[in-house]
């Protein structure tokens, strides 16, 4: 039994390895690489999100934000140059974020988030947002 | 106002304002929404209040505020009096 599972244990490893390697070039397109992560199991966290689904999020938090109006807002919209929002206010919003994908975003990342396209962008590239 | 680059002072208070809304996450519900409406309030205030090259002043808000964090992180902090400390104080 010990040896089954060593042994299970050795081939996932192996098979993590060869099937990450030959998936890198294929990074561009989004669809394949997330299918490929849902054949291992729970415990490899590592799947990234939908950009366009990223971005439909992110625009709902910022137009829910009692700050903002609405209709300024856009997929480009910068935080303060176009929504008037000040660095205070900025914080709020990229806390908001953090609650709606559910993982926590560190100083000196939050402080550059500073309109929606990089919110999206780091929101998407980061394997723990859900 | 900095929209882009943020001075070394600019990124503690922002840094200090994102640890009371941290520290909020862990109230109740109701507790939660009283503590971000006064922490929210007091530190736009002093946006606007504070002279931004009144360094001492502001050297000065940020320990008092650290002081307050600390003490709101304590879980049994039910939050109203020791908040109610940061509007009187400042």
């Amino acid at each position: 039994m010990a040896a089954r599972n060593a042994l299970l244990r050795h081939l996932r490893v192996n098979v993590n390895a060869s099937l990450l390697k030959d998936n890198i070039g294929a990074r561009e397109s989004a669809l394949p690489f997330t299918v490929l992560l849902r054949r291992f199991s729970d415990e490899v966290r590592g799947s990234f999100l939908d950009k366009s689904d990223v971005t439909d999020r992110v625009i709902s938090v910022v137009k829910n934000f009692q700050r903002v109006d609405p209709s300024k807002v856009t997929p480009k919209a910068h935080f303060h140059n176009d929504l008037g929002l000040d660095s205070l206010d900025t914080v709020e919003v990229v806390m908001a974020f953090e609650e709606e994908f559910g993982f926590e975003i560190p100083d000196n990342e939050a402080d550059k988030i500073q309109s929606i396209d990089l919110a999206v962008e780091f929101i998407s590239s980061h394997p723990q947002a859900k | 106002m900095g929209a882009t680059k943020l001075s070394g002072m600019q990124k503690q208070v922002l840094s200090l304002y994102r640890g009371f809304l941290r520290a909020a996450r862990s109230k109740t519900t109701e507790d939660r929404r009283r503590i971000e409406m006064i922490v929210s309030t007091e530190f736009h205030k002093n946006s606007k209040e504070v002279d931004r090259k009144n360094f001492q002043y502001i050297e000065y808000l940020l320990r008092l505020g650290t002081k307050q964090l600390d003490q709101l992180k304590n879980p049994d902090m039910v939050s109203i009096s020791s908040i109610k400390v940061v509007t009187s104080k400042t």
